[in-house]
């Protein structure tokens, strides 16, 4: 894009890039477009495709390295093969939907975008209740094909594993969702693209990355779940007293942690509230500049 | 971009792409500066994360009770590296992305950082490498203990020489994954699409991880085994702890070296200017 192709706006702020206003909390005209309901089809069947392709990853692992059951401890992709699963699913989703919803796939992303002001409230709600069912759905199908093994081998429910306390779970989560939302903003960050020759399908790479990243850290001590719609689906297809009990860790710790990515990069990074205290200073430095 | 729009500096002497001028190596103009404690801010955060999960990966590994119970050496070794290519991508815009005082080391010796955010950024990496293995402590306390602490140590059967030069052959390495990337001669070619540095730069470290995690755990990052070993407190890692500084800032060196006086020739072109330009 070469400079005379820059709009008056740009021009005169001296950037080559344009933040988008941020978008109105309460934006109901949405509801009457089709690009809308697409979105949040996307995002139910890309959710439904994530959770079946990685429940059915943990529980083929499981099956397979059953030693009772006539398995080999090595006999199975692993618990490397595991967090492959779900960083390298959430590459191929987000790269399939970014174009079409954001792909977000998670509630704790949508979450962290709505405090950024990304996404309007009706958008989000509707994104996690979307995510919400398609996550339902995908271990279903799990269950429908294998129902024995899956009952017998935790359905894939995210849980407080053993010698860890609860307050060990919630910080694991949030400081886990922190790594997926901060590189969710960094991906996402206009400022960034434009560096990028604007080429956004870069993106998804980094976060499937991220997702695989805190996996293999924190699979030993809650299976994983910085993904509130992972968490949930398996409980409610498993329906296990366990699942449930823990299910707020799944709820609050993705939350806070998506909370905090939000301020780390709006505030710290951005500099949105000093950059909107200094505007005046700071447009007389890019003038010089 | 086309020639014709190209700027008139730049038609002068048939490039597209301009090196930028040295850095300044005594810049106190920077601290007064938002841009550089926001720098100082992202590196610290993610060097933070950085040993978070990488050594979450190791103990949680070492924890296993059966063999391929654990994510595996491999896993490990993708731990690093693939988190290093995410942090690397999220914070390039931001100071650089180096999560590694080895790696600025090496771009202060070729003047891209002045000494000033040099220092600051080295403080900053230490600081959240001990509070990343901080929260792993804090997280998985009686395995941490226990199981190595994460912390990096030569094995045993290895002397100090062989982890000395493990140490500054992996760090060259890495340092020279990070001139190629960011070299804007190269940008040029890939058509300035800078996102694409952090991969090349994430898979080196992997690589050495997969080389030379038998040897001394891998250090090649000097904040890595500081933080490490701070939290660890183990003699032994600290009576091994020059290793991962001498060996990790002299492979740095000698990539800084390596890259601007031979793949670069800055010395050669300060003697041929003339007839370089000719040719050029």
């Amino acid at each position: 894009m070469t400079k005379d192709e820059l709009t008056e706006e740009e021009s005169l702020s001296g950037k080559d890039y344009l933040d988008p206003p941020p978008v109105k909390t309460f934006e109901v005209r949405e509801l009457k477009k089709w690009s809308f309901y697409r979105a949040v089809i996307a995002e139910f069947i890309a959710t439904l495709l994530f959770l079946y392709v990685t429940v059915l990853t943990v529980i083929g692992f499981k099956s397979q390295t059953d030693i009772n059951a006539g398995g080999g401890a090595c006999a199975s992709v692993g618990l490397l093969g595991i967090s492959w699963a779900f960083g390298g699913m959430i590459f191929i989703l987000v790269y399939c939907t970014a174009g079409i919803s954001g792909g977000h796939i998670n509630p704790a992303v949508t979450f962290g975008l709505f405090l950024a002001s990304k996404v309007s409230l009706v958008r989000a709600v509707s994104y996690m209740v979307a995510q919400c069912l398609g996550a339902t759905c995908g271990v279903g199908l799990v269950k429908v094909f294998q129902s024995t093994y899956y009952n017998r081998y935790g359905g894939g429910a995210n849980m407080l594993s053993d010698g860890y306390n609860v307050g060990v779970g919630v910080g694991a989560e949030i400081i886990g969702t922190f790594v997926l939302v901060y590189t969710v903003f960094s991906a996402t960050d206009p400022k960034r693209n434009a560096r990028d020759s604007h080429i956004p399908v870069l993106a998804p790479l980094p976060i499937g990355f991220s997702v695989f990243m805190v996996h293999l850290a924190t699979i030993p001590i809650t299976g994983t779940g910085i993904n509130p719609a992972r968490s949930f689906g398996a409980a409610v297809i498993y329906n296990n007293q366990k699942a449930w009990d823990d299910q707020w860790i799944f709820w609050v710790g993705p939350f806070v942690g998506a909370a905090i990515a939000a301020f780390y990069h709006q505030f710290v990074l951005r500099a949105g509230a000093m950059k909107a205290y200094g505007s005046v200073r700071s447009q007389l430095h890019e003038l010089h500049a | 971009m086309s020639k014709e729009v190209s700027e008139e500096g730049k038609t002068h002497h048939g490039k597209d792409y301009v090196d930028p001028p040295p850095a300044p190596l005594l810049d106190m103009g920077e601290l007064k500066s938002w841009s550089f404690y926001r720098a100082l801010i992202a590196e610290f955060i993610a060097t933070l994360l950085f040993l978070y999960v990488t050594v979450a990966t190791v103990i949680g590994h070492k924890k296993q009770t059966g063999p391929c119970d654990g994510v595996g050496l491999l896993g490990i070794a993708w731990a690093f590296g693939g988190m290093i290519f995410v942090l690397v991508y999220c914070t390039a815009g931001i100071s650089g992305g180096h999560i590694n005082p080895a790696v600025t080391f090496g771009l202060f010796l070729a003047r891209k950082v002045s000494l000033v955010r040099a220092l600051g950024y080295m403080i900053a990496q230490c600081l959240g490498a001990i509070c990343g293995v901080g929260f792993v402590k804090a997280f998985m306390k009686t395995p941490y203990n226990t199981l190595g602490g994460g912390a990096n140590t030569v094995a045993d059967g290895y002397s100090k020489g062989t982890a000395l030069g493990a140490e500054i052959i992996g760090t060259f390495v890495l340092v020279y994954t990070v001139f190629s990337a960011t070299d804007p001669k190269r940008s040029a070619r890939d058509s300035h699409i800078p996102v694409l540095a952090p991969l090349p730069i994430g898979f080196a470290v992997f690589m050495v991880h997969l080389a030379t995690i038998p040897i001394t755990g891998t250090g090649i990052n000097p904040a890595r085994s500081f933080g490490a070993a701070v939290i660890y407190n183990n003699e032994k890692a600290w009576d091994d702890q020059w290793i991962f500084w001498v060996g990790p800032f002299l492979g740095a060196l000698a990539a800084a070296a390596y890259h601007q006086y031979i793949l670069r020739a800055s010395a050669i072109k300060a003697l041929g200017s003339f007839r370089s330009n000719a040719t050029n």
